[in-house]
């Protein structure tokens, strides 16, 4: 567990950082994420995806409920995340990193903004189109979008 | 993509969690009996992670890691799966295999009941065997034993006279021939039997030599199987046998 946490512990607070912008709260979700991987490591399919990845939407989950103060809407075990094994295996991080802040910096900047509204934020489409003053469908498409370009760019 | 287009964009949203209203259960309703968008929502799921990884911050604090390590340090692993709804098929699939092993375990051990049967079978009917073989074998020592004495019981009170008894299975070619009372020959001659077919030449069926009590048998000789014979004669030939024979027959067989 500890080589587990050095490996990914830097993922973890960050995505709960980034989203809850305190870093108590952030160590309060790493120390979470991390204990419930150690409670019941076989929420994790392997086979399924990688752990980073699967560690990053768990972190991200857990502060975006943080964020609005409600239940879960999913249990740990039912969450399955497909990121390729091999993205995030071999020790090409930075290579990954740099494709992903490529595809993200050359993205129109409403299509980014609506999409880390959605994942960082928690914001729903409606709570988007009401800040940004742009259609609902408008909102769905470019969520939709960025993350196929997202998919697109690293699977190549 | 095999997604199906109508849900692709709230597919999206549901993936980031941010789907809710009619639309969150629409998209749950039809991802219940769609295998191929419950695919694509693993990888959407999968490129919101990438999402994630562009989160670049500083590292957590080195107090953190010594907070998890210690309460890893209170709490030991508890190997047990909570029961989440979309497990219920891997656990049917988990009590399935469980059945299909015991299925496995009953038909072996009735497999195995029925092959030890069998051994024991196989075991009592090879005891059985050997019992006849050496029974057989017990036969054919007296047969053929040097101080083999045959009695010949006869009413009256008429001499012995030379007497042959033989039985003949023409399919295996197997034959028994037991003598009594026959004279004794002069030196360098012996009685041969002959196997005479329905049809051709007199067949050589063994040489032998009376004992000292007149008694003589012949067990086996080497014939060919599935001659029919017409009867069995005996001649006095030179002590070596020949190939025809070269003499009158001293005795002549008839069926009974």
């Amino acid at each position: 567990m500890a080589q587990l946490y050095d490996r990914h512990s830097g993922v973890v607070y960050s995505v709960a950082l980034r989203v809850l912008g305190d870093t108590g709260a952030a160590e309060d979700i790493l120390q979470d994420v991390f204990m419930q991987l150690w409670r019941n490591p076989e929420v994790f399919d392997a086979n399924r995806g990688s752990l980073p990845g699967w560690l990053a939407v768990i972190a991200r989950n857990r502060a975006i409920d943080g964020l609005r103060k409600r239940r879960p809407e999913q249990e740990l075990s039912d969450l399955v995340v497909s990121v390729e094994p091999d993205l995030v295996g071999r020790a090409e991080w930075s290579r990954v990193l740099d494709k992903i802040r490529r595809v993200l910096g050359t993205m129109p900047a409403t299509q980014r903004s609506a999409l880390e509204m959605s994942f960082f934020e928690g914001l729903t489409h409606s709570e988007i189109a009401a800040k940004t003053g742009e259609p609902l469908g408008t909102i769905k498409t470019r969520i939709r979008a960025g993350l196929s370009a997202l998919r697109k760019a690293c699977n190549v | 993509m095999s997604v199906h287009e109508q849900f692709a964009d709230d597919l999206a949203l549901f993936a980031l969690g941010t789907l809710e209203g009619e639309s969150r259960v629409a998209v749950e309703a039809h991802l219940g009996g769609c295998p191929e968008c419950r695919q694509e929502l693993e990888r959407l799921r999968g490129d919101a992670a990438l999402l994630a990884f562009s989160a670049s911050g500083p590292r957590p604090p080195s107090r953190s890691r010594e907070r998890l390590m210690k309460q890893i340090a209170r709490e030991p692993r508890r190997v047990e799966v909570r029961p989440a709804p979309r497990r219920v098929w891997w656990s049917a699939l988990q009590w399935a295999a469980a059945g299909a092993m015991v299925v496995v375990v009953v038909l072996l051990v009735r497999q195995n009941s029925e092959l030890q049967r069998s051994l024991a079978i196989r075991q009592a009917s090879s005891a059985m065997q050997e019992q006849q073989l050496r029974e057989a074998k017990q036969l054919l020592t007296t047969l053929t034993a040097p101080d083999a004495t045959r009695f010949v019981l006869v009413a009256g009170t008429e001499p012995p006279q030379p007497q042959g008894r033989l039985i003949y299975a023409s399919t295996s070619g197997t034959l028994v021939f037991l003598a009594s009372n026959m004279p004794k020959l002069p030196p360098h001659e012996a009685y041969e039997l002959w196997l005479i077919p329905t049809t051709g030449a007199p067949i050589p069926a063994g040489v032998f030599q009376p004992n000292r009590q007149g008694s003589a048998a012949v067990v086996k000789p080497p014939l060919r199987a599935g001659i029919e014979a017409k009867t069995f004669a005996i001649t006095v030939e030179p002590e070596a046998g020949s190939a025809a024979p070269t003499s009158q027959p001293v005795m002549v067989g008839t069926p009974g």
